[in-house]
């Protein structure tokens, strides 16, 4: 199973995603994937888990290896299946991948067709997936997604917030094709706020996220989100994960 | 002087020593069962024993000979076997020979790597870096309680090997007793890979301009590689 978390920057992907990490960590028998895919890098520091290597290091070093010649694909696929693992954080039963940040230009575009596959490989080897995924389209459009079976979509309760969701949802559907979607509404005051959206949205609701001061509290002081204890929001994400398939 | 002559004769000489002061034992491939087969993802918390991790020193060597004096089936091991370490991570080596005839030298080296980078075991988790000449295992704790061994991954090695029509021979050496014992392979595992290395690029490139090669040097000392180079430009040119 491979769920990408999607929607418009400052909604509350990450809080979802950390959630998401917390929930598959106390599931015996699980291994899971977490991968963060926003540049932006925020889920590593929710989680508490600093990556050694970025998969944009990976992308430079297999750059390097194919610019030296002598390496045919079976090579450049092993390699990269090495770096990959030497870019993976462990911490019990997850597994950690950050994009990082690309800061240089050049297209390499048999590379990033082995990068892709290598994700998708990577994927398959775990339980469960979850992708933080940079806001917007971009990554849906570019089909980075394309691999992903459930694309949970997050907003808060502003229309923009929903207009975003829905047309992530609609690029997709034409893109990708296929995938299950449903929107989780994030810092809703009460059930009414989520209803309203339900009544003005194509969308699947899948429940609300209340505000919560456990979150606010872990956020202000960078704690883990492994940590997490019980609260509203922690139990509203799960409520929602568990709709999804993932749990 | 043919591929890799001197990388095996440096591999003999070092093997030797080991033997010499006992501190190589040896196996026989057919003394076993066949380990199952099995893609595994071996995570951290999951793994018994770390073999060449990234922050010790690991090396991985595919070597050929067509002079006969492959020792078939033979499984040598330097150092303590999976159910014997007693740190959870050691320092790692392994050397593969194959032994048979290869006229088509680039793909039977395909054919030879891919056998043995295809080889893959329950509760064995293997990933390679060709350029690097390093190669990081685990052992998953389950395949540990279950008896797995060097000699099971070295089998599984030589029987994939020999199910190549050029292969008629083959035999495997791991090492894990000390980051000493490892670098002592170093030379031949770095010289080995500069022969692998100008012959791919003579195949993949076409490029026969040895004023411009970077390997020129690895190719005034090794006859086979003259010989493919010759054999490319006859092919190429008419």
């Amino acid at each position: 199973m491979i769920l990408s978390v999607c929607g418009k920057g400052g909604v509350g992907k990450t809080t979802v995603s950390a959630v998401a990490a917390q929930a598959l960590s106390a599931r015996d028998g699980v291994r899971a994937l977490i991968v963060d895919a926003d540049p932006a890098g925020g889920l590593g520091m929710a989680l508490g888990l600093t990556p050694r290597k970025t998969l944009n290091d990976v992308r430079k070093e297999i750059i390097e290896e194919v610019k030296a010649g002598g390496r045919d694909e079976k090579d450049l696929a092993v390699s990269l299946d090495y770096l990959l693992a030497e870019a993976l954080t462990e911490k019990g039963n997850l597994a950690f991948l950050s994009i990082g940040r690309p800061e240089d230009v050049g297209c390499y575009c048999k590379v990033n067709v082995i990068l892709k596959d290598a994700i998708e490989g990577l994927a398959g080897r775990f339980d469960a997936t979850v992708i933080d995924a940079e806001a917007g389209i971009e990554q849906v459009n570019r089909k980075v997604m394309s691999p992903v079976d459930y694309v949970l979509l997050v907003s808060d309760t502003s229309a923009k917030a929903v207009r975003v969701a829905e047309t992530i949802k609609g690029v997709a559907d034409s893109m990708i094709g296929g995938e299950d979607a449903g929107l989780l509404v994030n810092r809703a005051r009460e059930g009414r706020e989520a209803e309203k959206i339900r009544m003005g949205t194509s969308l699947e609701v899948l429940g609300w996220i209340p505000e919560d001061d456990t979150i606010r509290r872990f956020d202000g002081e960078e704690i883990s989100f492994l940590e997490l204890p019980e609260c509203p929001a922690r139990e509203a994400i799960t409520a929602a994960l568990e709709k999804t398939g993932l749990l | 002087m043919a591929l890799f002559d001197e990388q095996l004769g440096e591999v003999r000489r070092i093997l030797a020593d080991w033997r010499e002061g006992a501190g190589a034992r040896e196996f026989s491939a057919g003394e076993r069962a066949p380990w199952p087969e099995g893609q595994s993802l071996v995570l951290e918390e999951d793994t018994a024993l770390e073999l060449g991790n990234p922050s010790v020193a690991s090396l991985s060597l595919l070597l050929w000979s067509e002079g006969g004096d492959v020792e078939d089936g033979r499984i040598t091991l330097v150092g303590p076997d999976v159910p014997e370490a007693k740190e959870r991570n050691v320092p790692f080596a392994q050397v593969v020979i194959a032994g048979g005839s290869f006229a088509s030298e680039y793909d039977s080296y395909r054919d030879a790597r891919d056998a043995v980078y295809d080889t893959r075991l329950h509760g064995f988790s293997v990933r390679t870096m060709p350029s690097r000449q390093s190669i990081w295992c685990r052992v998953a704790r389950v395949a540990r309680e279950e008896g797995f061994s060097l000699v099971d991954l070295g089998a599984a090695f030589i029987e994939a090997l020999k199910s190549l029509d050029e292969v008629s021979a083959a035999q495997v050496v791991f090492v894990t007793a000390s980051v000493e014992d490892v670098k002592k392979l170093s030379g031949a595992a770095a010289g080995a890979q500069r022969i692998v290395d100008a012959m791919m690029k003579m195949y993949q490139e076409e490029n026969f301009d040895c004023e411009t090669c970077e390997y020129q040097e690895v190719c005034d000392t090794v006859m086979d590689l003259k010989m493919i180079r010759k054999k490319l430009t006859e092919g190429k040119v008419p």
